[in-house]
């Protein structure tokens, strides 16, 4: 199977200048785990996802002590967001776009996801342009 | 690819009634209407194009403005049925319209329609970047329905002249003033909605002269083709070369349920036009779909088949 046999055709994505805060918003409406970022000609230059805004919202000594034990409360992630939620996705997002087009084979989107351990890959088309989303959920569910 | 524009979408909720009480004057024990049957389905006269276009395999893209618990219905209903959508999500609920079919009398519906959600400045501003982003990939782009609270009456009339600036046809589905003031933006195709008011702005629409009066004057206004509804199996289109009356030879009997019809009539025409018809065939084709789409309960008619035969059924004639 292809995938543009199974793929969602959300184009639900985001600007590179929205404001991280904007982006927590619209992850939550579009029932997305992360959402692609967008040029002004619609190609993907990125992905922000709810673990990258995590990521920014800690305090970077979590990253060199690899857990987030020390945290005393979520007070300190409220605060970094009041300091950067205006910040455009851009800085934030993941720059490194692994996408999979219509003609793909299931199969490879599968390998992909497990291989990069992503719960969704976005579809773009010869240009890079945005054309929809596969989640794991849409390939178990065809299983 | 077909892009549609709805700015205020809807949940469309159908029920079927075998009679309606008699006396609906206030009582002790309130009035209980047990419905026989209901069907529930995207809604708002873009999304309707799009889905009717989506069955007939052709690329469309929708958008709006979303919100709410009704909003993610919306947006599911439409990812099942093949449409693209790409929706800006605001604050809010969106709309629930109810249609009251009664048995025998599907011809006159009882319509409830909500006003939707008010679209804050800043959810205007993000539509239409996106909007100017997929202007780009269409062919058509179709304005469609009645404006929610806060968007001003100019909203069509600066998406056609965007469009217009790129090359993209414009057909306009709407009515009221942000329907008058889409004209010097030069659309393609207006297609007043005259379910509430038998008027073009000032113009009344109540006989066949009027309905030409009316179409000659959105020429002159600007627009390259007017197609006005002429009572309920009729339409009327005009353009600088010419006048043509179009009639569907049926019965108002066999007709089930008429929400969505028109929007069938417009989708068959961009059927029509993307699949290389001529303009009074692509007509007669949408006239087809809106036929079929009437006689069904469903709101569309999916079957090709029986959409041409219905089109087959489509008389034109030149007018005076």
């Amino acid at each position: 199977m292809r995938v543009r046999d199974f793929l969602r055709r959300d184009l639900s994505c985001l600007e590179k200048d929205t404001p991280l805060r904007q982006a927590i918003r619209f992850l939550e409406d579009s029932g997305l785990s992360s959402l692609p970022v967008v040029d002004e000609e619609g190609k993907v230059v990125g992905v922000i996802s709810e673990r990258d805004i995590i990521r920014a919202l800690l305090p970077s000594y979590v990253d060199m002590l690899h857990s987030t034990s020390f945290l005393p409360s979520l007070d300190q992630l409220k605060k970094k967001l009041e300091e950067i939620g205006n910040h455009p996705v851009e800085r934030y997002m993941t720059r490194e776009v692994v996408a999979v087009q219509p003609e793909d084979t299931d199969l490879y989107a599968a390998d992909l996801m497990l291989r990069k351990g992503l719960k969704q890959l976005p579809v773009v088309d010869r240009e890079g342009r945005l054309v929809g989303v596969v989640r794991r959920i849409d390939l178990l569910s065809r299983l | 690819m077909i892009l549609t524009v709805t700015p205020n979408p809807a949940l469309d909720k159908f029920y079927w009634l075998d009679h309606l009480p008699e006396n609906l004057a206030p009582s002790e024990e309130g009035i209980t209407i047990r419905a026989e049957k209901s069907l529930t389905s995207a809604g708002g006269k873009g999304i309707n194009v799009s889905v009717f276009l989506a069955s007939h395999g052709i690329e469309t893209v929708a958008m709006g403005f979303l919100g709410g618990h009704t909003g993610q219905i919306i947006l599911r209903d439409l990812l099942a049925k093949g449409v693209s959508a790409n929706f800006v999500w605001i604050e809010g609920e969106n709309r629930t319209n109810v249609a009251l079919i009664v048995r025998g009398h599907e011809y006159h519906p009882i319509h409830i329609h909500e006003a939707g959600p008010p679209i804050p400045q800043e959810a205007q501003a993000m539509f239409l970047r996106k909007y100017e982003r997929m202007l780009s990939r269409a062919s058509f782009v179709v304005l469609a329905g009645v404006l929610p609270p806060g968007l001003s009456p100019d909203f069509y009339w600066d998406l056609a002249k965007r469009a217009r600036e790129k090359g993209v046809r414009v057909i306009v589905h709407a009515g009221g003033e942000p329907l008058l003031r889409t004209f010097p933006a030069r659309p393609f195709l207006v297609k007043p909605d005259v379910r509430e008011t038998l008027q073009l702005g000032e113009l009344p629409l109540r006989t066949e002269k009027e309905v030409i009066a009316a179409g000659r004057k959105a020429i002159e206004s600007g627009a390259e083709l007017c197609l006005i509804s002429h009572q309920l199996t009729g339409d009327i289109l005009v353009s600088a070369d010419g006048v043509w009356k179009l009639e569907a030879k049926v019965p108002l009997s066999t007709f089930r349920n008429l929400v969505g019809a028109d929007d069938a009539l417009v989708g068959g025409i961009l059927v029509g036009l993307v699949q290389g018809m001529d303009l009074l065939e692509s007509v007669r084709y949408g006239m087809g779909a809106a036929v079929a789409s009437a006689e069904v309960e469903e709101k569309f008619c999916l079957d090709k088949e029986r959409i041409l035969a219905e089109m087959q059924r489509v008389e034109v004639r030149r007018a005076e």
